[in-house]
Order: C-alpha cells, then sequence, then structure tokens
C-alpha cells in the first residue's frame, strides 16, 4: 500500500483500522508497521476529528421511548384495516375515511403519525412510493 | 412469551408482528436510539427527529406482522426508511424556508457531561448540518451508524468510490468548520 492510499483511506474511514474496507485492512497494517511515524501523523488528524465528532450524543427520552411502544398496537391495527380493505377492493378514497375511523380511538397521536393513520400527504411521501419500488418490499407486501 | 438478548431482529419482529409486548419492547430498546440518533443527525432539530422516529417505528408496528426474514436485513431496512423520512423533511424545508431556523439540539451538560463537551456537541450539530446532506448522510451513516462500506454506499445508491469521496470530504470540511467555530468562540 502506498502512503497515498493510506491517507485517502484515513481520510474517508478515520483512524481506527477495523472501520476500513475489509480488502484493504491487512496492506494498511503492515503500511502502519513499516512507515510507523508518517502513518501516526495521518491518522493522529483523524483522531483529533473523531474525537470532537463524539461530543454529539444523542439519547431517546423516556416519554419517546413510551410513545413509540404505545403507538404498536394501533398500527397493527391499521395494517389489518387496509389489508382487509384491499381484499375487498375498495377505493382509496373510502379506504383512507375507513382507515382514519379505526384510528379514531388513539388518545394521543403525533401529527405525522396521524397524517400516516388517516392515509393522507404523508402515507404518499417518498418513503412510501421507495418503499414499493424497492426489491426489499418484498418483504412487506409478499 | 419472553424475549431475551439473543433474539435475532427478525424474532423480533416477527414476535412483535403478533403482538409480543414482550417483543416490541426488545425492539425499541435494540433500535430506537439508533433511530433517533441517525434522525437527529441529519436533521439538527431534536423535536423533527423524535417524529421520524415515531413516523419510523409505526411503519416497523404496521409491517411487522408480513415481515419476511432473509430476504433483507431488519436494520438496513430500518435505516432505508428513516433516511427517506428525513429527506422528505429536508424537502419540504427548502420548499417552504421560514424565518426560524429549526430548533437545535440541547446538548447541555448532563449528569456525565461537563461544558465543554457540551459545547463541542453543539458545534459538531452546526458543523454537521452546514454539511451538504450527502456528505453529512455518509458521515454519519460510516462513523456514527457504524455501517460498513458496501453497506452505507447501496443505502446510499452509489460506488464504494462515491461513498469514499464523500467520506472525505465532508470530514475535510467537518474539520475546516469546527476550527472557525472554535475560534470564532
Amino acid at each position: 500500500m502506498t502512503e497515498d492510499r493510506f491517507r485517502a483511506l484515513a481520510e474517508a474511514y478515520g483512524a481506527d483500522l477495523r472501520r476500513w474496507p475489509l480488502a484493504e485492512r491487512d496492506a494498511a497494517q503492515a503500511f502502519l508497521e513499516a512507515n510507523a511515524d508518517a502513518a501516526a501523523a495521518i491518522l493522529e488528524l483523524e483522531r483529533a476529528l473523531e474525537a470532537q465528532l463524539e461530543a454529539y450524543i444523542v439519547e431517546p427520552s423516556p416519554s419517546l421511548r413510551g410513545r413509540v411502544i404505545d403507538i404498536a398496537p394501533r398500527a397493527r391495527a391499521v395494517d389489518r384495516t387496509w389489508r382487509w380493505i384491499t381484499a375487498l377492493g375498495l377505493g382509496l378514497g373510502l379506504a383512507a375515511s375507513v382507515v382514519a375511523g379505526v384510528a379514531a380511538g388513539v388518545s394521543f397521536v403525533p401529527g405525522s403519525v396521524a397524517r400516516l393513520i388517516g392515509g393522507g400527504e404523508a402515507a404518499n411521501t417518498a418513503d412510501d412510493s421507495g418503499l414499493l419500488a424497492d426489491p426489499t418490499d418484498a418483504l412487506v407486501n409478499g | 412469551m419472553t424475549a431475551g438478548e439473543n433474539d435475532t431482529d427478525d424474532e423480533l419482529v416477527r414476535r412483535a408482528g403478533r403482538g409480543d409486548a414482550a417483543a416490541v419492547q426488545s425492539l425499541v430498546a435494540r433500535k430506537l436510539r439508533r433511530v433517533l440518533a441517525l434522525a437527529e443527525r441529519m436533521l439538527g432539530d431534536p423535536a423533527e427527529a423524535e417524529d421520524v422516529a415515531q413516523e419510523t417505528f409505526f411503519k416497523v408496528w404496521r409491517y411487522a406482522a408480513r415481515w419476511r426474514p432473509g430476504v433483507a436485513k431488519f436494520d438496513t431496512w430500518l435505516h432505508r426508511v428513516t433516511l427517506n423520512l428525513c429527506y422528505d423533511r429536508l424537502r419540504r424545508r427548502r420548499e417552504r424556508p421560514t424565518a426560524e431556523p429549526p430548533d437545535t439540539p440541547d446538548l447541555g451538560p448532563g449528569p456525565d457531561r461537563g461544558l465543554l463537551a457540551a459545547d463541542v456537541g453543539r458545534r459538531v450539530n452546526a458543523a454537521l448540518q452546514a454539511l451538504p446532506p450527502r456528505q453529512r448522510e455518509a458521515i454519519v451513516l460510516c462513523h456514527y451508524q457504524e455501517l460498513g462500506n458496501i453497506e452505507a454506499a447501496e443505502l446510499m445508491s452509489v460506488s464504494v468510490e462515491a461513498l469514499e469521496s464523500l467520506l472525505s470530504r465532508g470530514r475535510r470540511a467537518l474539520r475546516q468548520t469546527l476550527a472557525d467555530l472554535a475560534a470564532s468562540e
């Protein structure tokens, strides 16, 4: 491995060789052992950046955990209703109305999730159409 | 029925789809932080990130009963759903610019964090949000979410070479922005 390639990999993947592409790790390790000082200087620059990146911590709140758990039964009910409607061959407009009715019993639903339940705009976002076009959609529509 | 640490993602999803409350809780314990972290680092706004996390899990619960193990990795699917929701919101921001910038995360000192760490965290968020979305996505997927290069490239629909270019440019820009922010404070 050349120094240029070692540097390019460090600049992309950082200071930890365990995160480097599997196929290049042995060569990178060999370069590091043969060129300790040069390699150390390259890696130290990336290590300093990563020390800063690690200061940005994200933790879910207990209330978020509770809300995510609480919506599970209603989401399953929505899926059952959609599948029942699809099996009956009903139109999408009627389907959205029925599903909205299913969701009516939810005591607290965030606006974004309510739109998903009601089959409104959010249900036709790029996410849903992306899923439909995605080969992995066989997972959910098979 | 109990759900434990040894259950695979596929097993937990299938059992959650059958209404197994323990499986639901285990999946949340295993994946919520990961989903929220991806959303917040992509959007820079904790409230929007919570919305995305809820929407993501709504889709998980909605489709869980029909999940077919072995066709794709659940974690990859989860990332794809979360990213699509994030990009929807980023697109809506561009289409409806507002006078108010998104809320910045409260990275204030918790019991385990000092003032200095919280300041650095806020600067990192600002530096990440200053990146073009694709560079930000590459760094979030590879550095924070610890995805391998092949998996990250597939999620982003780019080649590994393109991913490396996004990562290098993004990391260089981050380093410069963080240095500028530190110097200006």
